[in-house]
């Protein structure tokens, strides 16, 4: 079977799953208030920001820190629990599939919904911004491709993350533990993000990379430049690493 | 006897290591805290205890509902992974005793978290704090109120997952939840006194503003009526089934 046909079959997998649903609410919990409170960013206490720049920081900071990471972790709660009933693990396995490509074929479909997400939000921005333009009468309409670029960018740090949450669902079988291990992993990157070791913490890597945008946009907030040389090794090192344990691991337990 | 069942259920399902772990990652925040930038906070005026936890109970809070969360999830997938929750329902146990069973289960486990990161912030006082000065009964306050304000936040979270059959779902509404008042702004009472965002208030904050009584008795109140929704929904689902 051709990767793209497996891919297909996962997602067909999850098409009632109401996951598009659990994706889109955190976006408009997110966007919705800051219309509403648009004028608070007018108010930036002090910090040399333009109204425009918070707008867009202040919105992605949210989904960066803290949703992200947790869409990750409900979405491999998904995939590893649609197979559960049943017993449709052994029943792939049994198929003649070559198993690391099946864990590949379901962490694609990880990266996928990771993908709509970004999509989500990039669309929601756009909407509020220019609800926000209308109702202040002032500019907060960012040029696409920088937006672009940063949800790009965020989309790419999310990766080495995606990894590691994909393996440690892939290694850890009871499925509570792995969620456990994950949300907590998201609340110290908080404190991580303003230490010297952040790069080799993937769950800090989008927050890093918008704390950069940040500091580029208000001086004095962040470092601007983005510390290419630990992070980027490091970061490979790591999805690769992830990527080889979960294909090796993926259904240790059910070949048994 | 039905809280002796909802223990045995519990008994492979790693419940109690992932309280443990859980704690022991909160316990972690203070610690690491006051190891890596202690001369930040020791020269700070004010009482020791109070400091430790205006920099330190966001994220514990956190980290605790979060662990409410996985907890409730844990208990509910048990009964519905393989349809128990139906064998169940032939077996003579009222369906409001298996939850309240799993809520007294969660609140126990719950207060346990909280004591040990009490312990664990009392302890970092008395180390780096030479002014500090113990006192029973403000430890014992400061656990109890915690408690009772993260206690809403369990019971919804309960109910959460015992209407949803998928544990993504529940999962997903947990979590959403979380980030809802994790971004609302910190200044209305009103808003705080909901169940996911009163855990985050502390003892010295509320006690300062005057607002203990109000904490306490409304979380109280909101307890007893999601107890009370929750004997409902019970009802109507055994008649819509």
């Amino acid at each position: 079977m051709n990767f793209l046909s497996l891919i297909n079959i996962e997602l067909n997998k999850i098409r009632r799953s109401k996951i598009l649903l659990i994706l889109l609410a955190p976006v408009l919990i997110m966007w919705f208030p800051s219309i509403i409170n648009g004028e608070m960013n007018f108010d930036v206490r002090g910090i040399p920001i333009t109204p425009e720049n918070n707008f867009f920081i202040q919105g992605f900071m949210g989904m960066v820190w803290f949703m992200i990471p947790a869409s990750l972790v409900i979405c491999t709660v998904l995939l590893s629990q649609t197979e559960r009933s049943n017993h449709g693990m052994v029943k792939m396995l049994s198929l003649p599939v070559n198993i690391p490509k099946l864990c590949l074929a379901k962490f694609s479909v990880l990266l996928i919904l990771s993908f709509v997400q970004m999509i989500i939000t990039f669309t929601a921005y756009y909407l509020s911004a220019f609800a926000v333009t209308q109702i202040y009468d002032y500019n907060f309409i960012l040029e696409p491709l920088y937006v672009l670029k940063n949800t790009v960018s965020i989309y790419a740090g999310a990766i080495p993350m995606a990894t590691v949450f994909w393996m440690i669902s892939t290694l850890i079988k009871n499925p509570v533990f792995s969620v456990a291990i994950g949300l907590a992993s998201i609340v110290p990157s908080v404190l991580i993000i303003n230490t010297k070791v952040w790069f080799a913490y993937p769950m800090s890597y989008p927050f890093y990379l918008l704390m950069v945008e940040y500091g580029k946009a208000a001086n004095g907030i962040y470092s601007t430049q983005i510390d290419w040389i630990p992070w980027l090794p490091v970061a490979i090192v790591i999805t690769i690493i992830a990527l080889a344990v979960s294909s090796i691991g993926f259904g240790a337990t059910e070949r048994r | 006897m039905t809280l002796s069942l909802e223990t045995q259920k519990l008994k492979r399902s790693g419940y109690i290591p992932t309280f443990l772990f859980g704690s022991l990652i909160a316990s972690a925040f203070p610690i690491a805290n006051m190891l890596v930038r202690s001369e930040n906070f020791v020269n700070l005026p004010g009482d020791p205890f109070a400091i430790l936890t205006n920099t330190n109970w966001q994220m514990i809070a956190m980290l605790n509902t979060l662990i409410v969360i996985c907890g409730a999830c844990m208990m509910y997938h048990a009964e519905y992974a393989d349809n128990a929750s139906q064998k169940m329902d032939v077996l003579p146990i009222k369906g409001s005793s298996i939850f309240f069973g799993k809520l007294a289960i969660s609140a126990t486990a719950l207060t346990a978290m909280i004591i040990i990161e009490t312990v664990v912030m009392t302890w970092c006082a008395c180390h780096w704090f030479p002014s500090f000065q113990f006192s029973g009964t403000e430890f014992l306050k400061s656990i109890g109120f915690q408690v009772i304000v993260t206690l809403p936040t369990v019971i919804v979270m309960l109910i959460i997952a015992s209407t949803c059959k998928n544990m993504w779902v529940s999962l997903g509404i947990g979590v959403i939840l979380v980030f809802t008042f994790s971004i609302i702004p910190q200044d209305n009472t009103i808003l705080n006194l909901f169940p996911f965002s009163s855990p985050y208030q502390t003892l010295c904050t509320v006690s300062g503003n005057g607002k203990t009584g109000i904490f306490l008795s409304v979380c109280l109140i909101e307890t007893v009526i999601f107890a009370l929704t929750q004997i409902i929904f019970q009802k109507i689902r055994r008649r819509s089934e």
